[in-house]
C-alpha cells in the first residue's frame, strides 16, 4: 500500500529526514513516533506531496504518491487549523465539497460526525468561539469527513480531555473498520500502544525501528515485573537478575536483566504461598521509547 | 463544481457579505449621493443670502460703478461719518471705509467679529479691482474705458505641427481632464489600498490559522492562488459596478436629470479614448496589486504580521499618489512622464497625462502594454513563489522571510 524507500529531506545545512524506509498495509494503523524535531511532520508533508523529497521514493499501490487522487487523502496538521469566522457546519460542508463530496453526502456525514463528537449545540457557532477541545474535534471531523482511503493524524490527541480522547479512539477504530489506512503521530505512547499495529521510531530524521509493535517489544523481552509483597526494596534489589527496583505506591516495579530470572524470583517471593500480585510483562512503549530515543542511545 | 469555483465562490461570498465591504461600498454611495444632491444640500446648509457691506466713501469720487455687488456681497453706500457707523456696528455688519491717498484707494474694513477668511479675501479682491480702475480713472477715462483696458486679453490659438501628438485639446479641455484624472487617481488609489489590504489579510489569515495546510492536501497551491485572486478581483469589479450603476441612476434621476447634465458637460471635455484607457488602467492596476497582495500574504506566518509586508508596497502606492497629485499642478514634468510608464503607479499617473498633456496615443498603448506584460510576468513569478511560501513559516522582516523560504524550499 504506502511505501517509503530511502526518503531523504535535506535543507541547505540540515537533514530533516535521513534515508527513511517503512511500509504500511491497507487498513492498518501505523504510528510514527519521535521527539519534537525528529522529522515526523516533514515526513507527513512529503507523503502528502506538500513538500518534495530530496531523495527516495514514496508510492501508493506501487504508483508515485504525487499521481494519486488528492481526495483519497485526509490530514490533520499538528498546529490546529480551522477557519475562525466560519460556522462549524458551514466549514465542514465547505471542506467536504472541496474534497469531492456531493452536498447531500457531505451533509449526511457532517450530521453523523457532529452527533458522534457531541457537537450538536455548536453546529451554528463560529469556530473561533469554541473551546480548544471543540475546535480540535471540528478539525478532526474535517480531516476524515470525506472517508479518505489514507488518513494522516499529526498529534490527534493533544488538547483533548480523557472523554474526548475516548471518542477519538473509537472514531479511529471505526475508520479502520471501514478500511481507512491511518498513519499517526503522538507523544502519548499509551495511545500509540493501544491503537497501532506497526510503528516507526524516528530520531533526528533517522529510523531507529520500523516494524510491528510486538517485534519491538520482543527485542527487549518480558523484563518488567510488578509485585506486591512485604519484602523491602533493598531486599528485592539483591535478588538474582534484578538490576533496578522502583516503588510505586504499595507495589514494586522490578527491571530484570532477562525474563528467565522471573521464575526464581517468584519462588523466593511466594515461598510456595499465596502472593497477591506477580505480573511479568514486556516493557511499555513509553519505556522502550525512552531507552531508544533517550540520551544514551545515539 | 470544480475546486477552483468552490474556493472562489466561498471567498467571494464571505467577503461580499462582510461588514467592512458593505460599509465601504455604502460610503462610496453616500459620497455619490452627496455629489448628486449637492445643490440642495448646499442650499440647506449654507446661507445663500448676500451680505450687506456698508461703504463710507470719503474719496470725493463716485465709486458705485467700481465696487460691483455680487451674489455674496451687496455694497451699499451711505453718507455718514465713519465714527457714527462704527459706534453702532451690529454683530453681523461689515463696513468699508474708503479714502484717497495720493491717487490710490485706501480702505479700512470694520466688523464686530473677525471675518471668515473667504469673505475677507472676496471683499479685498473686489477692492483691488476697484482700485485699479480708480487709478486709471485718474487719467480722465470713463469707467467703461478703464474696464476695457483692464480686461483686455489677447486672442490666442495654439497650433501644433507634429501630427503624432496633435490632439487638438483646448486649454479648457486639458484643465477639465486634469481634474477628472485627479478624481480617477483618487478612486484608483482607494481601490488599490482596499483590495491590496483585503487579499493580504485573507491569505495571511488562512495561512496563519493553518487552515491552508488542510486545504492544500486536496487542492493545488496554484488553484488556491488563482481562486483567491479571482474572488478578490471579482469583488473589486462588483464594487465598481455597484458604484457605477448607482452613480448613473442617482445622477440621471435627481433634479430632472440636471445633475447628469452637469456631469455630461464635465465629461464632454474628455474623449472616449481617455475613458477606455482610464478603465483599462483601473482594472489592470487593481489586478496587478491583487496578485502582489496574494504573494505577500503567503509570506507571513500569521495575520498579525500582515502589516509588515504591506508597508513597502503601500509606500510605492503612496509615492504614485503624490506624483499624481503633483501632476495636477503641472502634468508636463519629466517625473510625470517617467511615472506614466512604471506599472505600479502608471494607473494613477497616465490618465492625468493623457488628459492634461498632448501626449501621443502610442505612448498610452506602450504604457498599457508594459502594465499587461507586468501582470503576466508577475503572475508567473508570484505563482512559482507562492507554491514555496505558502507552507513555510518564518520570522523576521520581509527580506528575512524571503531568504528563509528560498533556503528551505530550494
Amino acid at each position: 500500500m504506502l511505501k517509503l524507500e530511502n526518503v531523504v529531506k535535506r535543507y541547505k545545512d540540515f537533514i530533516a529526514v535521513d534515508h527513511l524506509s517503512f511500509d504500511m498495509a491497507r487498513g492498518e494503523i501505523f504510528g510514527l513516533i519521535g521527539q519534537n524535531g525528529a522529522g515526523k511532520t516533514t515526513t507527513f508533508r512529503m507523503i502528502l506531496d506538500l513538500q518534495n523529497t530530496t531523495e527516495g521514493t514514496i508510492t501508493w499501490d506501487g504508483k508515485p504518491i504525487k499521481s494519486i487522487n488528492r481526495d483519497w487523502l485526509g490530514y490533520l496538521p499538528e498546529e490546529r487549523g480551522i477557519f475562525p469566522t466560519m460556522k462549524v457546519e458551514e466549514q465542514l460542508l465547505y471542506l467536504g465539497e472541496l474534497r469531492g463530496m456531493t452536498k447531500r453526502d457531505a451533509k449526511e456525514q457532517v450530521n453523523f460526525w457532529i452527533e458522534r463528537f457531541e457537537l450538536e449545540e455548536k453546529r451554528k457557532d463560529k469556530a473561533e468561539t469554541l473551546s480548544k477541545g471543540n475546535q480540535q474535534k471540528v478539525q478532526l471531523i474535517a480531516s476524515f469527513l470525506h472517508r479518505p482511503k489514507f488518513l494522516i493524524l499529526d498529534e490527534p490527541f493533544s488538547g483533548l480531555d480523557p472523554v474526548n480522547k475516548d471518542l477519538l479512539k473509537h472514531a479511529i477504530l471505526l475508520l479502520k473498520e471501514r478500511g481507512t489506512t491511518i498513519l499517526f503521530s503522538s507523544h502519548q505512547m499509551e495511545n500509540v500502544e493501544e491503537l497501532c499495529d506497526h510503528l516507526c521510531i524516528l530520531k533526528r530524521g533517522k529510523s531507529l525501528f520500523a516494524g510491528s509493535l510486538l517485534d519491538l517489544k520482543k527485542q527487549y523481552g518480558k523484563v518488567k515485573l510488578r509485585v506486591r509483597t512485604n519484602t523491602t526494596a533493598s531486599e528485592l534489589a539483591l535478588l538474582p537478575g534484578v538490576h533496578h527496583v522502583e516503588q510505586v505506591r504499595d507495589e514494586f516495579i522490578l527491571s530484570l536483566q532477562d525474563e528467565q530470572h522471573a521464575k526464581a524470583i517468584f519462588d523466593v517471593l511466594s515461598g510456595g504461598q499465596f502472593i497477591e500480585k506477580f505480573s511479568l510483562d514486556y516493557l511499555s512503549l513509553d519505556d522502550i521509547f525512552k531507552l531508544k530515543v533517550g540520551a544514551h542511545d545515539v | 463544481m470544480s475546486k477552483f469555483l468552490i474556493l472562489m465562490k466561498t471567498s467571494y461570498k464571505q467577503k461580499v457579505t462582510s461588514k467592512s465591504f458593505l460599509f465601504g461600498t455604502l460610503l462610496y454611495l453616500l459620497v455619490l449621493t452627496g455629489a448628486a444632491f449637492w445643490p440642495q444640500i448646499s442650499a440647506a446648509l449654507f446661507n445663500d443670502e448676500a451680505q450687506i457691506v456698508t461703504v463710507v466713501n470719503e474719496t470725493g469720487s463716485d465709486l458705485q460703478e467700481l465696487l460691483i455687488s455680487s451674489d455674496d456681497f451687496i455694497y451699499t453706500f451711505v453718507d455718514t461719518n465713519i465714527d457714527d457707523v462704527t459706534k453702532n456696528i451690529g454683530k453681523d455688519d461689515i463696513t468699508l471705509h474708503i479714502t484717497d491717498e495720493n491717487g490710490v484707494l485706501s480702505a479700512n474694513l470694520y466688523s464686530f467679529d473677525p471675518l471668515p477668511l473667504n469673505d475677507e479675501t472676496a471683499i479685498l479682491s473686489t477692492l483691488d479691482y476697484a482700485n485699479k480702475i480708480y487709478a486709471v480713472q485718474q487719467l480722465n477715462l470713463t469707467a467703461e474705458d478703464a474696464n476695457n483696458i483692464l480686461n483686455a486679453v489677447p486672442m490666442t490659438k495654439t497650433t501644433v505641427l507634429n501630427e503624432d501628438v496633435n490632439n487638438n485639446k483646448s486649454e479648457g479641455a486639458k484643465s477639465a481632464g486634469v481634474w477628472i484624472s485627479y478624481v480617477v487617481g483618487v478612486i484608483i488609489f482607494a481601490f488599490i489600498m482596499t483590495y491590496l489590504t483585503m487579499i493580504i489579510t485573507e491569505v495571511a489569515s488562512e495561512k496563519g490559522s493553518r487552515a491552508l495546510e488542510m486545504l492544500l492536501v486536496s487542492i493545488k497551491p496554484t488553484t488556491h492562488f488563482n481562486a483567491k485572486i479571482a474572488a478578490i478581483f471579482a469583488l473589486a469589479l462588483t464594487q465598481g459596478a455597484v458604484i457605477g450603476l448607482y452613480g448613473f441612476t442617482v445622477f440621471n434621476f435627481t433634479g430632472d436629470g440636471q445633475a447628469m447634465d452637469v456631469m455630461q458637460t464635465i465629461f464632454a471635455d474628455v474623449s472616449s479614448t481617455y475613458m477606455f484607457f482610464t478603465l483599462a488602467f483601473l482594472i489592470g492596476t487593481v489586478l496587478l496589486y491583487v496578485i502582489i497582495g496574494a504573494l505577500f500574504g503567503s509570506l507571513v506566518a500569521k495575520v498579525e504580521e500582515a502589516n509588515q509586508v504591506m508597508s513597502p508596497i503601500m509606500m510605492v502606492t503612496l509615492a504614485g499618489f503624490y506624483i499624481m497629485l503633483s501632476g495636477t499642478f503641472n502634468p508636463d514634468t519629466l517625473l510625470i512622464t517617467i511615472s506614466s510608464f512604471i506599472p505600479l503607479i502608471s494607473g494613477m499617473v497616465l490618465p492625468l497625462r493623457l488628459a492634461g498633456t498632448d501626449m501621443s496615443i502610442i505612448e498610452a498603448w506602450i504604457s498599457l502594454g508594459i502594465l499587461m506584460t507586468s501582470i503576466i510576468v508577475l503572475y508567473a513569478m508570484s505563482l512559482s513563489f507562492y507554491k514555496r511560501a505558502v507552507l513555510t513559516y518564518s520570522t523576521g522582516g520581509l527580506l528575512q522571510k524571503i531568504k528563509t523560504i528560498l533556503k528551505v524550499t530550494s
